[in-house]
C-alpha cells in the first residue's frame, strides 16, 4: 500500500516535470508568457488605486488586505494551471476519448490526465502572488501562510474543475459550461466579500466556494485564527474526495468517443 | 452589396444554432455587472452622493453599458481565428475570391454579433431595472441616437479588432497586441468614465479610441445632450474611417509580402 | 493437454445512448428540452475464448463493435452485462492489476510524451509499470536490440516519422512484458516496409515471449500474415470464429471472402 503511493507520486511529479519541460522548449515564449501575466494581473492595481482613491475602506478590506486579496487570488489559479492545467480541459478528454490512453496505465487515471499538461504563464501568477505578498509587509510566517493557502485554494480550484468537467460524462457538451464556472472562481476571488450581502455572500461559502480559497485565507493572514485555519485544510481534503468520487462515478459512464452523436 | 448580405444572415442562421452556448457565456457578463453593482453599492454611501459628478446610478448604468458594447463581440477568438489565417496562409485563397477580405471578415462576424447583442440588451436592461428600478429618461430622437452611436462603437471595435489579427502579416503573433487593447479598454473606459482619472491622463483619453468604443456611447445613455452627441457621433465616424483605412492598408501590405513570397 | 485460456468473454454486451438531432433551429431547441435517443447495441451478446500464446485476428466492418470489445477488454469502457476474464482478472473490477499483464497499441492515440526521446519516454513508462532504474535499463536495452531502435532513441518523438513512432509506441508497451497485446490497427497509414518489419516484430515477441497477441486491423495482409485465429464481428455480434485455413479454403481471395461475410451474404 506504502508502496503504491510512493510509485503513485513518483510518476506523477515525473508526468509534472516532463509537462513543464515542454512550456520550457522556447525559452523566449516562456518568459514571455511570464512577463506578460505578470503585466496582465498588475494592470488591476489601477483599478484598486482608483477605487481607494474615493473611498478608504472598501467591504471591510484595507488597501493592503486588496493587495493581499489578489495576491492569493492570482497564486491559487496560478499553481492550479501550473501544475494541472488539464483538470481545466478535462471536458476534452471525456468527450473525444482521450482518456484511454492512461486507462491503460495501472494508475491513477484522473492524477495522470490533469498532470499531463503545464501553462507556463501561470508562473506568471504565482510570482505576481509573491510580489503582492512582499508588498503587503513580509514575515516569515506570512510567507509560509501563504505558500500553504495558495496550495489548498489551488487543490479547490482544481477540485472544481474536475468536477465541472466531469459533467461531461453525463452531460453532452458541457465544456462551456465548465468554463462558465471556472470563469466565476475567478471573478469573484478578486473583489472583497464584504461588498456582498445576503444570499449572494451566502454564494461565496458554499456553491462558489471563493470564501474558503481566498477570502478565509486573507483573514488568518491578517490575523490569525485557529478555527479557520482548520477549516480551510478539512474543507479541502473533503472536497478533494469528493471530487475522486465524482469523476470515478462518471468513469463508468466513459463512452471513449464511441457513437456520441448522430444527426438524421 | 448582397452577397454581403448573404454572408451575414449564413453567420446569424448557424449561430442561432448555438443559441445554448451564447446564454450559458451570457453567464460572465451577468456576474460582471452584478458584481460592480455591488462595488458601487458599497462606496456610495447615500444615494444621492456625487463622485466626479456621477451617481450612484449612473455609475452602474456606465458599467453596463459599456459591458454590453465591448462583450458583444467576441474579440479574443475573432484576433485568434484572423491571425491564424494570416499566418497559415490561409488568407491567400480569399485573395481571387469576389469579396473584400475586411468585409468578409466583419460580416461574418456581424451576425453573431447582432445576436449577442440583442440578448444583451435585454438582460442589461433587465438587470439595470431589477438593480436601480429605473432607467434613464430618454426621448425617442435621443434613443435612436443612442443606439446608432453603441453600433457605431461595435463595428469601429470590430475594425480594430481585424486590424490587430491583421498585424499578424508584420509581425509573429498579433495575440499579445489584443491583449493590450483589451486591457487599455477594460482600465481606461470600461469600468471607469474618465472623470475618475488624473487630469493628465483624461485628454489622451479623449482622443484614443476608448472614447469612442466606450465612454461615449456610454455617457449619452446615461446623461444625453446634443452638443455631446454631435461630438461623439463625429468622432466615431472619422475612427470609422480611421479603422477601416488602416485595415485596408495593412491587407494590402500583407498581400505584397504575399505576392513576394509567391502566396 | 488443458487448454489454458488468457482471455474468456461470455455474453458481452454494450449498449450506446444515442441523441439524435434533427436539422434546423427548430432541431436544435427540440433536442434542447426533448431530445430524441436512440439505442445503438454496440455489443451485442459476445462470447469467445483465447489461449494463451495464440495470435487472433479480431476483425469486422466499422462501426461492428470491435474497438468497444478490445476496450471493454482492456478496462476502458464498462460492460452493460456478462463476464470478462482476461488472465482471471476481471478488466472493470481490477483494472490497474490488469494494466500490469497487458500491454495497448492504439493506431490512432499516441500514449507517447512528444517533445521527449523514445529513450525517456520508455523511462517514463518503466516507472509507470513500477520498474526499479536497473530493470528499466535492462529492458530498454532488449528493447532497443529487438526493435533495433538505436538510430533514433534519442531523438524526440515529435521529429520522428510515423512509422518510427510506432514502432516506439508498441515498444514502450512492452516495457513490462506484457502477457498479452492489444492492438487497435497498428499499421494504419504505413507504408509497406514499416508494415512488414511490425508483422515481423509481433511474431517475434508471440514466438519468443509466448505474448498472446490480439489484433485488430482492416489490412487484410496482417491478418494473413500475422494471425491463425480469425473472429469476425458485424452489428455487434460474432459472424464467425474460424481458423484462417478454413476461412481460405472457399472461393476467392481472402479479401473477397472477408467482404462477403462483412455484407452478410451467405457463405459454405
Amino acid at each position: 500500500m506504502l508502496m503504491e503511493v510512493k510509485n503513485q507520486i513518483n510518476v506523477t511529479l515525473k508526468s509534472i516535470k516532463y509537462s513543464i519541460m515542454k512550456e520550457m522548449l522556447n525559452k523566449g515564449t516562456f518568459l514571455m508568457n511570464i512577463f506578460f501575466m505578470i503585466l496582465n494581473d498588475a494592470s488591476f492595481i489601477i483599478q484598486w488605486i482608483i477605487i481607494y482613491n474615493i473611498k478608504e475602506d472598501v467591504g471591510g478590506y484595507t488597501f493592503n488586505q486588496v493587495l493581499l486579496l489578489w495576491g492569493i487570488a492570482a497564486g491559487i489559479f496560478g499553481v492550479s494551471r501550473f501544475l494541472f492545467k488539464n483538470a481545466f480541459h478535462l471536458s476534452d478528454f471525456i468527450t473525444n476519448g482521450k482518456l484511454d490512453s492512461y486507462l491503460v496505465q495501472p494508475k491513477n487515471v484522473l492524477l495522470a490526465v490533469i498532470s499531463s499538461s503545464s501553462d507556463s504563464s501561470a508562473l506568471g501568477d504565482i510570482f505576481y502572488g509573491y510580489i503582492l505578498v512582499f508588498l503587503s509587509g513580509f514575515t516569515v510566517i506570512k510567507f509560509l501562510l501563504f505558500t500553504l493557502f495558495m496550495i489548498t485554494g489551488a487543490i479547490i480550484v482544481t477540485d472544481i474543475a474536475i468536477i465541472l468537467g466531469s459533467l461531461s460524462f453525463w452531460i453532452n457538451r458541457s465544456d462551456i459550461l465548465a468554463d462558465t464556472g471556472n470563469g466565476l472562481m475567478t471573478n469573484f476571488a478578486t473583489y472583497p466579500d464584504g461588498i456582498f450581502k445576503g444570499s449572494a455572500r451566502a454564494m461565496l461559502y458554499s456553491i462558489i466556494p471563493v470564501g474558503v480559497t481566498v477570502y478565509m485565507p486573507v483573514q488568518v493572514l491578517t490575523s490569525f485564527n485557529y478555527s479557520m485555519f482548520f477549516i480551510i485544510n478539512v474543507i479541502t481534503l473533503i472536497l478533494t474526495f469528493f471530487t475522486f468520487f465524482i469523476f470515478y462515478k462518471g468513469l463508468r459512464k466513459y463512452s471513449s468517443s464511441n457513437l456520441m452523436f448522430s444527426k438524421i | 452589396m448582397r452577397k454581403y448580405t448573404v454572408i451575414y444572415m449564413a453567420n446569424l442562421m448557424s449561430n442561432l444554432q448555438y443559441m445554448a452556448n451564447i446564454i450559458i457565456n451570457s453567464l460572465g457578463f451577468i456576474v460582471h455587472i452584478f458584481i460592480f453593482f455591488h462595488v458601487w453599492n458599497y462606496i456610495y454611501e447615500n444615494p444621492a452622493e456625487l463622485i466626479y459628478g456621477f451617481s450612484k446610478t449612473q455609475m452602474v448604468w456606465y458599467v453596463t453599458i459599456t459591458e454590453i458594447i465591448f462583450c458583444s463581440v467576441a474579440g479574443r477568438r475573432m484576433v485568434r481565428t484572423i491571425c491564424n489565417e494570416v499566418r497559415s496562409g490561409n488568407v491567400a485563397y480569399n485573395i481571387n475570391k469576389p469579396y473584400s477580405y475586411v468585409g468578409y471578415i466583419m460580416f461574418s462576424n456581424l451576425g453573431e454579433v447582432t445576436i449577442r447583442l440583442v440578448f444583451y440588451v435585454m438582460i442589461g436592461l433587465g438587470l439595470g431595472i431589477t438593480f436601480l428600478g429605473s432607467i434613464p429618461t430618454i426621448t425617442i430622437i435621443e434613443g435612436i441616437v443612442i443606439a446608432i452611436s453603441w453600433i457605431l462603437s461595435i463595428i469601429i471595435n470590430m475594425l480594430f479588432l481585424t486590424f490587430i489579427g491583421l498585424l499578424a502579416f508584420i509581425m509573429e503573433d498579433s495575440n499579445p497586441m489584443y491583449w493590450l487593447y483589451s486591457k487599455m479598454q477594460l482600465i481606461f473606459g470600461i469600468v471607469f468614465p474618465l472623470e475618475f482619472f488624473p487630469t493628465a491622463i483624461q485628454p489622451i483619453i479623449k482622443i484614443s479610441p476608448i472614447f469612442v468604443t466606450s465612454y461615449g456611447p456610454a455617457k449619452l445613455f446615461i446623461d444625453f445632450n446634443w452638443r455631446f452627441a454631435i461630438i461623439v457621433i463625429l468622432a466615431q465616424i472619422a475612427y470609422l474611417l480611421i479603422s477601416l483605412g488602416l485595415c485596408k492598408l495593412m491587407y494590402m501590405k500583407g498581400v505584397k509580402k504575399l505576392n513576394v513570397n509567391g502566396g | 493437454m488443458e487448454k489454458n485460456n488468457v482471455i474468456e468473454v461470455e455474453n458481452l454486451k454494450k449498449n450506446f445512448i444515442v441523441k439524435q438531432k434533427e436539422k434546423g433551429f427548430k432541431g436544435s431547441l427540440k433536442s434542447i428540452f426533448k431530445p430524441k435517443l436512440k439505442v445503438v447495441k454496440a455489443v451485442n451478446n459476445i462470447s469467445f475464448n483465447v489461449e494463451e500464446g495464440e495470435m487472433l485476428a479480431f476483425i469486422g466492418p466499422n462501426g461492428a463493435g470491435k474497438s468497444t470489445t478490445i476496450k471493454m477488454l482492456t478496462g476502458i469502457l464498462y460492460p452493460d452485462s456478462g463476464r470478462i476474464k482476461v488472465l482471471n482478472i476481471d478488466p472493470t473490477k481490477q483494472r490497474k492489476k490488469l494494466a500490469y499483464k497487458i500491454g495497448t497499441v492504439f493506431g490512432q492515440k499516441e500514449q507517447l510524451w512528444m517533445h521527449l526521446t523514445p529513450y525517456d519516454n520508455f523511462k517514463f513508462f518503466g516507472a509507470i509499470y513500477d520498474l526499479s532504474k536497473e530493470e528499466t535499463e535492462k529492458r530498454i536495452e532488449e528493447i532497443n536490440s529487438l526493435f533495433d531502435l538505436s538510430k533514433f532513441i534519442n531523438t524526440p518523438v515529435r521529429n520522428l516519422s510515423l512509422g518510427q513512432r510506432i514502432l516506439c509506441e508498441i515498444a514502450a508497451s512492452l516495457i513490462h512484458k506484457p502477457r498479452i497485446l492489444f492492438l487497435d490497427e497498428p499499421t494504419i497509414g504505413l507504408d509497406p516496409v514499416v508494415k512488414e518489419s511490425i508483422r515481423k516484430l509481433i511474431k517475434k515477441m508471440n514466438k519468443e515471449y509466448k505474448t498472446t497477441i490480439f489484433l485488430t486491423s482492416h489490412d487484410i495482409s496482417d491478418i494473413e500474415k500475422l494471425c491463425k485465429r480469425v473472429i469476425i464481428v458485424n452489428n455487434g455480434k460474432i459472424v464467425l470464429d474460424d481458423q484462417l485455413i478454413n476461412l481460405k479454403k472457399q472461393e476467392g481471395t481472402l479479401e473477397e471472402i472477408i467482404s462477403k461475410i462483412y455484407k452478410g451474404e451467405k457463405t459454405k
